[in-house]
């Protein structure tokens, strides 16, 4: 399969602390792919260099080939790069329906020539609110379109703001710690979900507990410190020395 | 197929037209009120234009300008010079003001839009003070410094004279009308959506595919548009223009204004407008009727709007208008829980 997105030597300074630390990172097309490490191993920054939120230090970021490491953030978007926040980033003040559309109010790609006829085009083109309605009904909000955002939970509005990221129809899917603040049914709802969409997109999920994701990814990149220690399939991640080591410390275990 | 209608984020034009209406009716009654004094109820409204443009920046965009009378001067300034070197038509002076403010706003506020909070606060003043200066001395052969200019404005399509008390009323209502209609078009288009919640998680936006500087820029030039329409016109109305209009300083009244009112809506920034000048008008006489009364000197009414700033501040967050909305919901909601009931 195709490189879809790649790192090489990619470096995050902020003053003097390096928070991520030459690394190379390569993803194919249509595969489902998780990140842990401890806290404050660099994984939201790493997260932050791909999708355009920092500028990297150093080190280059390749999207489908092409070279993205200064490109703005809504420029990534457009090419097809979306991502979730840990803490979950929804729009309080409008509706649950109102959240999709405003993702669709832009256009295909943002160049200059056509930011005059946004005044003018028509809001409400059919086919991408079609695209809004089966993104709110993949993740099974398609009952509370109407509901104003701030009566939903924390969970339904994780639903919400993963529904928004489809709703922009990406190649590319950052999920940086969807099970935070959950509980656990809705833990394993949000599981079900990242699983069915398996396949029909690319997924990075960051986590920061190794349980969670075994069984929904394919590959595993443990970092620590800001570099990748590790990078196997889920099974041989948890028996390698290293990341045990990090994780656990020598023999003692929980978690 | 689902069953769902999505809801439009369109105004449906019937409903703004009958907004629009109700503005009007709303300051002939206010003119009724306060006894046909057109020459007063003309000041509301063009200081009103002028809160309704803060109102689209500050309520809607989110940035706080300490800087915004830089456009409404340098739109009176504008005005004026064209009627006293060019021609005294009143109408192309507008247009010129507005024109070569934007074209101002577009250098200025492309700094600006770069920055935010305190910043953008600190820097939109920064070049108010700039322009307050250059007006006031490198181009004082043309400004008259603080003499001011005269201006004498044509009549409006060989009709109205500016300077007859209710043909201005007229035109200045039509023209409020006029700005209301295009900011309740804009603000509720899919712009306007977009722009109240770059106000709420600009981030957010980004990640949606959003150029949201961009977006900042449009909406603060057509902001210093509209203020540069309200000085074009205060100086039609006056007939003169001072550095007065450039001041810093009364970009404070703007703020009391539109915190009365209630930022982020067009109607909180009509009431703060029209409150804030009642206050300013009518507080002033009966001050001094009450020092005649009481045979000594009073608080002057700036600490008396202070006072009421201060309530508002405690009491009513979100502005008169704000408050009166939320409390009509709930009085809707209990009303329906009662029939429910």
């Amino acid at each position: 399969m195709a490189v879809l997105l790649e790192s090489q030597g990619l470096t995050k300074n902020f003053g003097k602390l390096r928070a991520v630390n030459g690394v190379d990172y390569s993803i194919e097309e249509g595969k489902t792919y998780g990140i842990i490490g401890p806290n404050g191993s660099g994984k939201t920054t790493f997260f932050n260099l791909l999708s355009g939120f920092h500028q990297p230090s150093s080190g280059q970021v390749r999207f489908d080939g092409k070279d993205i490491t200064n490109t703005e953030s809504f420029v990534r978007t457009g090419m097809g790069v979306a991502r979730t926040f840990q803490l979950v980033s929804v729009f309080e003040s409008l509706s649950v329906w109102e959240n999709l559309v405003l993702s669709t109010l832009r256009f295909k790609q943002s160049s200059y020539p056509r930011a005059l006829p946004f005044f003018f085009r028509k809001a409400n083109q059919e086919e991408s609110l079609e695209d809004c309605f089966t993104a709110l009904e993949t993740v099974g909000l398609a009952g509370k379109a109407e509901k104003p955002t701030t009566v939903l939970s924390y969970g339904d509005k994780r639903l919400l703001e993963i529904a928004i990221v489809l709703s922009l129809k990406p190649r590319l899917l950052l999920l940086d710690e969807p099970f935070a603040g959950l509980s656990d049914y809705e833990i394993g709802f949000i599981m079900e979900l990242i699983q069915s969409l398996s396949g029909k997109f690319t997924q990075i999920i960051i986590e920061h507990k190794i349980s969670k994701l075994i069984t929904l990814v394919e590959k595993l990149s443990v970092l620590h410190n800001g570099s990748i220690i590790c990078a196997d399939v889920p099974e041989a991640v948890l028996e390698n020395a290293e990341v045990r080591n990090v994780y656990w410390g020598r023999g003692a275990g929980c978690d | 197929m689902n069953t769902l209608k999505y809801p439009s984020l369109r105004s449906r034009p019937g409903r703004v037209m009958l907004e629009t209406g109700i503005v009007l009716l709303g300051f002939l009654v206010l003119l009724a009120i306060t006894g046909f004094k057109f020459y007063w109820i003309t000041d509301f409204m063009i200081f009103c234009i002028l809160v309704l443009s803060f109102d689209l920046l500050y309520g809607y965009l989110g940035h706080l300008s300490f800087g915004h009378m830089l456009y409404y001067g340098t739109g009176a300034y504008l005005a004026a010079s064209w009627l006293v070197y060019f021609n005294n038509d009143p109408l192309l002076a507008l247009l010129f003001a507005v024109i070569v403010t934007s074209l101002i706003a577009a250098v200025t506020g492309w700094v600006a839009v770069q920055t935010k909070a305190a910043a953008f606060a600190l820097l939109t003043m920064a070049f108010n003070e700039l322009g307050s200066f250059i007006v006031h001395t490198p181009l004082s052969k043309y400004t008259r410094g603080d003499d001011g200019l005269i201006a004498s404005p044509g009549k409006v399509f060989g009709l109205l004279r500016f300077g007859k008390d209710t043909d201005a009323f007229i035109i200045v209502l039509i023209i409020l009308l006029l700005v209301f209609l295009v900011l309740r078009i804009l603000t509720r288009s899919p712009f306007g959506v977009l722009i109240r919640s770059v106000k709420e998680n600009e981030t957010r936006i980004q990640f949606l595919g959003y150029d949201t500087q961009r977006y900042k820029w449009i909406t603060f030039i057509v902001s210093a548009a509209i203020a540069a329409l309200a000085g074009g016109l205060f100086v039609m109305v006056q007939g003169f223009v001072s550095p007065r209009a450039i001041s810093t300083l009364s970009n404070i009244e703007i703020i009391f204004a539109i915190l009365i009112g209630g930022a982020g809506s067009l109607y909180g920034a009509l009431i703060g407008g029209v409150l804030f000048m009642l206050v300013k008008n009518y507080l002033p006489p009966v001050i001094s009727a009450a020092e005649g009364l009481a045979g000594f000197a009073l608080p002057q009414w700036e600490m008396w709007l202070g006072i009421i700033l201060l309530i508002i501040v405690f009491s009513f967050r979100k502005g008169v208008f704000g408050f009166a909305v939320e409390k009509a919901g709930l009085l809707r909601q209990s009303i329906k829980s009662r029939k429910g009931a």
